[in-house]
C-alpha cells in the first residue's frame, strides 16, 4: 500500500487553491463549511421567496402545484440539513478546539472527508434540479405518498439518497467532536470549566450519533421500496405507512434540537461578555441542556397527534413535551440572570443574541400550545405551525448564527464586520422576521392549512399572507446587507486579538490564529479564563496588550496536508450518484471509497518532509 | 473545585451604589410611550388577525370543538400573560442596565441556588396543570357522551383528492354513498369512521372539531356533534372542511363541506336519494352520453358496487393509462352545493365547464389524466352532449 501513497507525493502547500482543497486545518474547514452552506442559504431563500410570492394573492397561478410543491420540501430541506447544521458545524470547527484549547479536533482528516461528503450530498440533492426530477413530498417526506405509484419520478430517490450521504458527514463529523471534547481539552479544563457552547456543540454531537441511524434505517427502506421491490411503508403489500412516521420522528425530534442547542450555546457565550459579568447559573444551563438531550428522545409522537395513536398514547406524549419546556425555561431565566445588573453593550453580536432570547420565548410559548394535544388537533399542520417553527428555527437558529458570526468573525479574519452595517443587517433581519412569520400565527388559527399553493379570498387569509409577503423582501434586504458587510471587509483594517474584552480561551491567541493555534497549551484557571488571566495581570501591574507570542511553525508538529479525504468523499458520493443513474457508477465509487480509505490508513499523520 | 454549583462572589466587582444610575425622566417617559403604543398596535393586530369567518378555529359549532377551543383559550391567555412578564422583565433589564460611560465592572453574580430552584418548580406546576387538564379534555372528547341521542354512523374514505361519504344506514335503513358533501342532522353526535384509499389524507371541519389523519388500512374513529344553539344561522347551514395533510399535487383543492340539517331536512334528502329522473328527452340523451362515457369510474343509481370500487381501486394503484379509477358518486350531485371536492359551487356553468375541461379547475385530478374521454386534453363531446349531460346530472327542466 506504501506504493499507492508513494505515487501521489504528499501535499505540503497551505496557500492557494490546493491549500484550501488538502487541507486538515480546522480553521479552513470550518470556513468552507460555512460559505457552502451560505450557498445553499441563499437557494433555500429563493424557494422561500418564491413561496412567498406565490401566497401573496389569493387564487393565484403563478406556479402550479407541482412546482409549489418542490418548493416548500427543497425549501425546508435545504433549511435543516443543508444550512442549519453545517452552519453549526462550521462553528464547532472554528471555535471548539480555540476554546478548548487544542490545536486541532482529534481526527482532522476525518473533518476533511466530512466536509466533502456534505459538499457532495448537497450538491447531488440539487441535481434534482438539473434533471428536473425534484423532491415534493415535504421535508419529512411522509409515506406513502413517497411509494410509487403516487411518486413515480426520481425526485424522493434524490431526497433519500442525498440525505443518507450526508448523514454519513454528519456522524462522521459528530464522533470527531465527541472525542475531540472529551480527549483534547487543555489542562485545567474541567468538564465544568467548559464554555456553554463547548457543552452543547458535546450534546448535540451525541444526539447526531443516536439520531441519524433511525432516519439511515428508514430511508434505506424508502429507497429499497422504491426501487428494489420491498414493501416496509406500502399498506396494499402489508407494510405500514405509520412506521415511517415513527422513524423520521425519532429521529425528528431531537434533531430539533441538534438545530437549537448550538444556537443557545453560541448565545451563552455572548451575552456573558458584554454583561461584563460571568454567566448566571452555569451549572443549571449545562443540566437543562443534558436534560433537553435526553428528554428530546420522549417526545417524537407529539409531531403525530392527529394521527390516531389513540388517548392513551396522546396523553403521554402531551407529559412528557410540556415537560421539556421546563429546561428550556431554566435557560431563558439564566439568560435574564448573566444581563440582571450587568453592563450591557449593544454590540451586533449583543443585538442579535438579545433578539434570539425574545423571539425564542414566542417560539418556546407556542411550542407550549402544540404540547396541549386536543388544542393541537385544531392547530397541527396550519400556519400556526409554520410560525412555531420559523420562530425556533428562524427567531432562534438563524438569529443565534448571526450573533455568532458578528462575535467571531474578528478572531477568525482578523477584521471586524462593520458595526453600523450590523446595526442595519439587524434591524432588517428583525422587523423583517416578526412582519414575516408573526402574522402566521393568526392566519392558522383562522384555519389555513399548511403546504396549499392556493387559497380561496372567501377564507379571509389574504391580507395576513400579504404581510408575511412584505416580510419577506424586509429579510432580503437584510441579507444582502450582511453579504455587503462580509464583502467590505476586505478592506478593512486587523483589529486586536480581543476586541471585546471576552472571558473565552480563544481570544488569548491572534487573529486570525496561526495553524498551530496555540504555541504553548495553555494551563486553563478557570470558567471564564481570560478574564481570570487579564484580572491577574493587572493586579500584578503588567496588564495584557497583544496576544500569544508565535513561534516558528515547523517547531510545531501538525498534521500535513491530505488528498485522501476528498479522493474518499468522491468515491462516497459517486456511490449516491450511481444509485440515481448507472448502479456501474456506484461500483466505481466503491471502489474509489475503498482505495481511498486504505491509502488514507496508510499515510502517516504527518509528510516525512514536513517532520522536525 | 470545578464541579462546585457556583463559586462565591467574586471580590473585584463590588456592586456599586453609585454607579446603577436609574434612567433619565425625559427618556422613561419616552420609553413608556414607545411601550405603550407597541402594547396598542399589537392589540389591534389581534383584534384584526382573528376572524371568525370560513374555515377559522375562533368559533365553535359543536361540544368538541368547543372544548378544544376552551383549552385554547385559557392557554392563550396563559401564554400572553408569560409573554408579557418574561419579554417585559428582559426588556426591563436591558434597557436598565444598558452601558453607560464611566460604569466600572459589574458586580460578578454567579448564579443563586434557591431562585432557580423556584424558577424551575413554578413552570413545571404550570405546564404540569395544563398537561393534566389536557389529558381529561382528550379523554373526554374521543367518544361521545352515553345515553344522548343515538348517533348517525358515516364511514369517510380520503381519495386523491376528494371525501367520500358512506352512510351504512342513514334512517329506515337506507344504504348511502355520496361525495364531498356531509349531510348530518342538528342536535346528534355523529360517529365518522376515517380511512383512506391511496395516502394519508387527514379530515378536518375546523368548526366541529379537530383534525384526525385518514390512513391506509387503518381505521380511525372520532365524532362530533352540530348544536343548533350555537348556530345562529337558518338550517341548513353549510360548514367549511379540508384536508390537512400533504396528500399530493391536487392537495390545496381538496376541500369539502358539511351541511348541517334539522333532522326532518336530512330525513327528506335521505328518502330521496337515488338515480335523477330521465322523463324528459333532454336527460334521456344525457343518460345516454353518461353511459356511453361515465359509468367505467362514476356510479349514478345509488351505492356503489363494492366488487366494483375494489376493481377500480387496483385499476388506479397498478395505474395503467386508461384504467379506470374510484370516483365520486354521482347519484345525489344534482342536491349537492359544490362541485371538484368543494373548490366551487355547484351550478349549471360550473359544472359545464368543468366536464369541458376539468384540469383547468383542478390540475392533477385523475379525470382529466386517465378518462378515455380527456385523451385530446377537453372533453370529447359536442356542446350538445355537454348540455344534455349537464341537463340529465341536475335534473334541470
Amino acid at each position: 500500500m506504501a506504493a499507492i501513497t508513494g505515487v501521489i507525493p504528499r501535499p505540503t502547500s497551505y496557500a492557494g487553491l490546493w491549500g484550501w482543497i488538502t487541507t486538515v486545518d480546522h480553521k479552513r474547514i470550518g470556513v468552507l463549511y460555512g460559505l457552502t452552506a451560505f450557498i445553499f442559504l441563499i437557494f433555500a431563500g429563493i424557494e422561500a421567496g418564491v413561496i412567498r410570492l406565490q401566497l401573496a394573492s389569493a387564487e393565484s397561478d403563478l406556479i402550479g402545484p407541482g412546482r409549489y410543491n418542490e418548493m416548500f420540501t427543497m425549501h425546508a430541506t435545504t433549511m435543516v440539513f443543508m444550512v442549519i447544521m453545517p452552519l453549526s458545524v462550521s462553528f464547532f470547527n472554528i471555535v471548539i478546539p480555540l476554546a478548548i484549547g487544542a490545536r486541532d479536533v482529534a481526527f482532522p482528516r476525518l473533518n476533511a472527508l466530512s466536509y466533502w461528503i456534505f459538499l457532495f450530498g448537497g450538491v447531488l440533492m440539487h441535481m434534482s434540479f438539473v434533471v428536473d426530477q425534484v423532491p415534493d413530498a415535504g421535508w419529512f417526506s411522509y409515506a406513502n405518498l413517497t411509494e410509487k405509484p403516487f411518486s413515480v419520478d426520481r425526485g424522493l430517490d434524490y431526497w433519500a439518497i442525498s440525505l443518507l450521504v450526508m448523514g454519513t458527514s454528519s456522524v462522521a463529523g459528530a464522533l470527531n467532536f465527541i472525542v475531540t471534547i472529551i480527549n483534547l481539552r487543555a489542562p485545567g479544563m474541567t468538564m465544568m470549566r467548559m464554555p456553554v457552547f463547548v457543552w452543547m456543540t458535546l450534546i448535540t454531537s451525541l444526539l447526531l450519533v443516536l439520531a441519524f441511524p433511525v432516519i439511515t434505517v428508514g430511508l434505506i427502506e424508502l429507497t429499497m421500496d422504491r426501487n428494489f421491490g420491498t414493501h416496509f411503508f406500502i399498506p396494499a403489500e402489508g407494510g405500514d405507512p405509520i412506521l415511517w412516521q415513527h422513524l423520521f420522528w425519532v429521529f425528528g425530534h431531537p434533531e430539533v434540537y441538534i438545530l437549537i442547542l448550538p444556537a443557545m450555546g453560541m448565545v451563552t457565550e455572548i451575552l456573558p461578555t458584554f454583561s461584563r459579568k460571568p454567566l448566571f447559573g452555569y451549572p443549571f444551563i449545562v443540566f437543562s441542556g443534558i436534560v433537553i438531550g435526553i428528554m428530546g428522545w420522549a417526545v417524537w409522537s407529539h409531531h403525530m397527534f392527529t394521527v390516531g395513536l389513540g388517548p392513551v398514547a396522546n396523553s403521554v406524549f402531551t407529559i412528557t413535551t410540556m415537560l421539556i419546556a421546563v429546561p428550556t425555561g431554566v435557560k431563558i431565566f439564566n439568560w435574564i440572570g448573566t444581563l440582571w445588573k450587568g453592563s450591557i453593550e449593544f454590540t451586533t453580536a449583543m443585538m442579535f443574541a438579545l433578539a434570539f432570547i425574545a423571539l425564542f420565548i414566542v417560539g418556546g410559548l407556542s411550542g407550549v400550545s402544540h404540547a396541549v394535544s386536543p388544542s393541537d388537533f385544531q392547530q397541527q399542520d396550519t400556519y400556526y405551525i409554520v410560525a412555531h417553527i420559523h420562530y425556533v428555527l428562524f427567531g432562534g437558529s438563524i438569529v443565534a448564527i448571526f450573533a455568532g458570526t458578528y462575535y467571531w468573525f474578528p478572531k477568525i479574519t482578523g477584521k471586524m464586520l462593520d458595526e453600523t452595517l450590523g446595526k442595519l443587517n439587524f434591524w432588517l433581519i428583525f422587523i423583517g422576521m416578526n412582519l414575516t412569520f408573526f402574522p402566521m400565527h393568526f392566519v392558522g388559527l383562522n384555519g389555513m392549512p399548511r403546504r396549499i399553493y392556493t387559497y380561496s379570498s372567501e377564507f379571509g387569509w389574504e391580507h395576513m399572507n400579504q404581510l408575511a409577503s412584505i416580510g419577506y423582501i424586509v429579510m432580503a434586504l437584510g441579507f444582502l446587507v450582511f453579504m455587503y458587510n462580509l464583502w467590505q471587509t476586505r478592506n478593512s483594517r486587523r483589529v486586536s486579538h480581543d476586541p471585546w474584552d471576552a472571558p473565552g480561551v480563544e481570544w488569548t491567541i491572534s487573529s486570525p490564529p496561526p495553524p498551530y493555534n496555540f504555541a504553548e497549551i495553555p494551563q486553563i484557571l478557570g470558567r471564564d479564563h481570560y478574564w481570570i488571566v487579564k484580572e491577574n495581570a493587572e493586579a500584578a501591574g503588567t496588564p495584557i496588550t497583544g496576544p500569544e507570542a508565535q513561534v516558528d511553525p515547523s517547531s510545531i508538529h501538525m498534521p500535513s496536508p491530505s488528498y485522501w479525504p476528498l479522493f474518499t468523499a468522491i468515491g462516497v458520493a459517486l456511490i449516491g450518484g450511481g444509485l440515481l443513474s448507472h448502479y456501474a457508477l456506484s461500483f466505481v465509487g466503491g471502489i474509489i471509497a475503498m482505495v481511498g480509505t486504505v491509502a488514507w490508513a496508510n499515510e502517516p499523520p504527518s509528510a516525512p518532509s514536513d517532520h522536525h | 473545585m470545578g464541579l462546585l454549583p457556583f463559586r462565591p462572589e467574586s471580590s473585584t466587582g463590588k456592586p456599586s451604589a453609585v454607579n446603577s444610575s436609574k434612567p433619565k425622566g425625559r427618556r422613561s417617559s419616552l420609553k413608556n410611550r414607545l411601550v405603550l403604543f407597541g402594547l396598542m398596535a399589537a392589540l389591534f393586530l389581534f383584534a384584526i388577525g382573528c376572524s371568525k369567518e370560513g374555515q377559522s378555529t375562533w368559533e365553535a359549532f359543536g361540544p368538541v370543538a368547543q372544548k378544544q377551543l376552551d383549552l385554547f383559550n385559557v392557554l392563550l391567555w396563559v401564554m400572553v400573560a408569560v409573554f408579557i412578564i418574561v419579554e417585559g422583565v428582559l426588556l426591563y433589564a436591558i434597557i436598565r442596565y444598558r452601558r453607560r460611560p464611566g460604569d466600572e465592572k459589574p458586580p460578578q453574580i454567579h448564579g443563586n441556588t434557591s431562585l432557580e430552584i423556584v424558577l424551575t418548580i413554578i413552570p413545571t406546576i404550570l405546564v404540569l396543570a395544563l398537561g393534566i387538564w389536557s389529558v381529561f379534555t382528550l379523554f373526554e372528547i374521543d367518544k361521545p357522551p352515553k345515553g344522548g341521542p343515538e348517533p348517525l354512523h358515516v364511514i369517510v374514505t380520503g381519495h386523491q383528492w376528494w371525501f367520500e361519504f358512506e352512510y351504512p344506514d342513514a334512517g329506515n335503513g337506507k344504504h348511502i354513498i355520496t361525495a364531498n358533501d356531509l349531510r348530518i342532522p342538528v342536535d346528534r353526535p355523529i360517529t365518522l369512521s376515517l380511512e383512506s384509499d391511496d395516502v394519508i389524507h387527514s379530515f378536518w371541519v375546523p368548526k366541529l372539531a379537530g383534525k384526525l389523519d385518514m390512513v391506509p388500512t387503518h381505521i380511525n374513529e372520532m365524532w362530533f356533534q352540530a348544536d343548533s344553539d350555537k348556530i345562529d344561522d337558518d338550517l341548513p347551514v353549510s360548514l367549511y372542511g379540508q384536508c390537512a395533510e400533504l396528500c399530493g399535487l391536487a392537495h390545496a383543492l381538496m376541500r369539502f363541506r358539511v351541511t348541517v340539517m334539522e333532522q326532518a331536512q336530512f330525513d327528506s334528502w335521505a328518502a330521496d336519494y337515488g338515480p335523477p329522473p330521465t322523463n324528459t328527452a333532454r336527460a334521456k340523451k344525457g343518460q345516454q352520453v353518461f353511459a356511453a362515457n361515465c359509468t367505467l369510474c362514476h356510479n349514478i343509481d345509488g351505492p356503489d358496487d363494492p366488487s366494483l370500487a375494489k376493481s377500480r381501486l387496483e385499476g388506479f394503484l397498478t395505474g395503467g393509462d386508461i384504467t379506470p379509477v374510484p370516483a365520486p358518486n354521482l347519484t345525489d350531485l344534482r342536491t349537492r352545493e359544490t362541485l371538484a371536492a368543494g373548490i366551487i359551487d355547484l351550478s349549471e356553468t360550473t359544472l359545464r365547464d368543468w366536464i369541458h375541461d376539468p384540469e383547468d379547475l383542478k390540475p392533477g385530478n385523475y379525470m382529466s389524466e386517465r378518462a378515455v374521454l380527456y385523451q385530446n386534453g377537453t372533453a370529447d363531446l359536442s356542446d350538445e352532449e355537454i348540455d344534455a349531460l349537464v341537463g340529465y346530472l341536475l335534473d334541470l327542466r
